[in-house]
């Protein structure tokens, strides 16, 4: 059924495929692609993408796989021309010495914010941005507190910086703060 | 650079008794509180009355939705997640669903869409009329921003009526609406207010948008070109200020915005100026779309689409999978990521905001040589919603 209704899609995924032997890619529906590269080649994707008439990135998204040892990286992309969503995925080491990536600042100036991001909130440190040790949103220095991984608990860390919430049943089942 | 002298006499000529904190320039803390900034902080460097340096200052507003998000059952994560932007709390919600919908696989009852997008375009005439009251409160202009705020009622009334709700509506989830609409009442209401506040547009043409004083403001400052803005990820009226024509609703059409028929206006100047024209042109816009949409009248059938799973809400499962949804704000491109790993509550959730985009990077690069007089005009020509940046 894909095949016949995505051509466009398609030749669009072949033409960066043919250019990327290292990368997978694959048509997901109308106007969605997305593409599984390794990433220490993630700097010369987006480059090439960006040759493609990529031109907009659209945000950086990181999800945590505890049970895999691993976080995704999700660079989703747009592009004005093709008027097509490419998701890069590429996955990287959870532990905290290892969550290194390159910065894509260079080619994507608007990365800056979001490599920040994802720095504050999963702790992965992004090689060439000179903003990763500006703090951003969150103002706790302690070390290695992460809060969006999925290892760290929310509950214990509300109730010890904030003496009020001992006051709720912790008891319950099914914990909704 | 100016001299310090030139620039204390050109403050002195424009009504501005300044006192530099030491020789060269002075740092001064712009917002959280300060009204012009609405919950956003900037550290500015100032060089007498001139922005040297701006650094923006986010983390106000954090309020940690997306954490919360995978704590809460897919149907509870509507009410917080409609917070992130309060001038269009409907936007949120749409993406959320649409993309819900998409890993489920549902196929939304063409009633529902009808509603949804009403919906998303009241929202738009709304948060653009708040826009205008921002702006020409900015602007000194208070007339006008008042005017709007009580145009904006018309909407919210009926927003109430359909919802139960004026500001947070809860009202579009995954797989349609929550309730149908009122009845043929209101779509005679929606269709006044519609011409009420279209017969109200020239009014702010004289008092804003075509007077002098206001041009004077908004003329040449916070430029920005084509490239620049593709580079930074700008999106929405910001970008078409540039002369880009990319509009979410054209570009990678949703709901019934394929079979509507409208226009993306696009300017080229790329200035403060550029931009809000670019707003006043898309409200008469959005107003024309409601037009059509009152001729086409919901279809009739079900609002929502008819599923066993969703008769127990708390234990309802979405299957393993991720979506990307995003819709046109006034803002820009609004985007979510939803990761669902096959259980009751979602995995990741993670929401593009535009403002991210202009409201970080960009603008503390067009800050830069602007007069501490302009900061407020440029942050609101740029339309920042700081919710965006502090999810």
């Amino acid at each position: 059924m894909g095949e016949v209704k995505w051509e466009r899609e398609q030749m669009l995924v072949d033409k960066i495929l043919e250019k990327a032997p290292y990368a997978e890619g694959k048509v997901r529906r109308e106007r969605r692609i997305e593409f599984s590269i390794p990433a220490d080649r993630i700097r010369d994707f987006l480059m090439l993408l960006k040759e493609n008439d990529f031109e907009l990135m659209l945000q950086i998204t990181t999800v945590d796989w505890p049970n895999d040892g691993e976080l995704e990286l999700i660079y989703q992309m747009w592009s004005v021309t093709h008027r097509t969503h490419a998701m890069v995925r590429t996955r990287i080491p959870r532990d905290l010495d290892k969550a290194r990536m390159p910065t894509v600042k260079d080619i994507y100036p608007v990365a800056e914010t979001y490599e920040r991001d994802a720095h504050d909130f999963f702790g992965v440190y992004f090689e060439g941005n000179e903003k990763m040790e500006m703090p951003w949103i969150l103002d706790d220095t302690e070390q290695g507190l992460f809060p969006h991984r999925k290892d760290f608990d929310m509950l214990t860390y509300v109730k010890k910086k904030y003496k009020l919430l001992d006051r709720f049943d912790e008891d319950k089942d099914n914990y909704v703060i | 650079m100016v001299s310090q002298n030139e620039l204390i006499r050109e403050a002195r000529e424009n009504g501005m008794d300044l006192l530099p904190l030491d020789k060269d320039t002075y740092e001064l803390f712009f917002g959280p509180q300060h009204m012009a900034t609405e919950n956003f902080s900037i550290i500015l460097k100032m060089d007498g009355h001139r922005v040297v340096k701006a650094i923006a200052n986010p983390g106000f507003l954090h309020r940690g939705f997306e954490k919360l998000a995978e704590y809460r059952p897919w149907h509870t994560n509507i009410a917080l997640l409609l917070r992130i932007c309060v001038p269009e709390p409907d936007v949120p919600e749409a993406i959320y669903s649409m993309a819900v919908d998409e890993i489920i696989g549902w196929e939304v009852p063409e009633r529902a869409q009808w509603i949804r997008t009403t919906v998303l375009e009241m929202a738009r005439v709304s948060a653009y009329l708040f826009w205008i009251m921002g702006l020409s409160f900015k602007l000194g202009v208070y007339t006008a921003g008042q005017w709007a705020a009580a145009y904006r009622e018309r909407l919210m009334a009926l927003f109430e009526q359909l919802t139960g709700a004026r500001v947070y509506h809860i009202y579009t989830i995954p797989g349609g609406v929550r309730r149908d609409i009122p009845g043929d009442k209101w779509l005679r209401q929606l269709k006044d207010t519609v011409e009420y506040i279209r017969s109200k547009l020239p009014d702010f043409d004289n008092l804003v948008f075509e007077n002098y004083v206001a041009h004077r403001r908004l003329e040449g400052i916070g430029v920005m070109d084509k490239k620049f803005a593709l580079a930074e990820g700008v999106t929405g009226p910001n970008l078409r200020a540039t002369g880009v024509p990319y509009d979410v609703r054209r570009a990678d059409p949703y709901l019934l915005y394929p079979e509507l028929d409208f226009e993306v206006p696009v300017l080229k100047e790329g200035d403060a100026l550029a931009r809000a024209l670019i707003r006043r042109f898309e409200l008469e816009q959005d107003l024309y779309i409601l037009d059509q949409l009152l001729e086409i009248g919901p279809p009739s059938g079900p609002y929502k689409v008819e599923d066993p799973r969703l008769k127990n809400l708390p234990r309802f499962k979405v299957p393993a999978g991720d979506a990307f949804a995003h819709v046109e704000s006034t803002k820009g491109d609004f985007g979510a990521y939803v990761v669902s790993d096959g259980k009751h509550k979602p995995y990741r959730v993670q929401i593009r905001g535009p403002s991210i985009a202009h409201g970080v990077r960009v603008l503390e690069q067009l800050l830069v040589g602007a007069r501490i007089a302009d900061v407020p005009v440029i942050l609101m020509s740029l339309d920042n919603c700081p919710p965006d940046i502090d999810r």
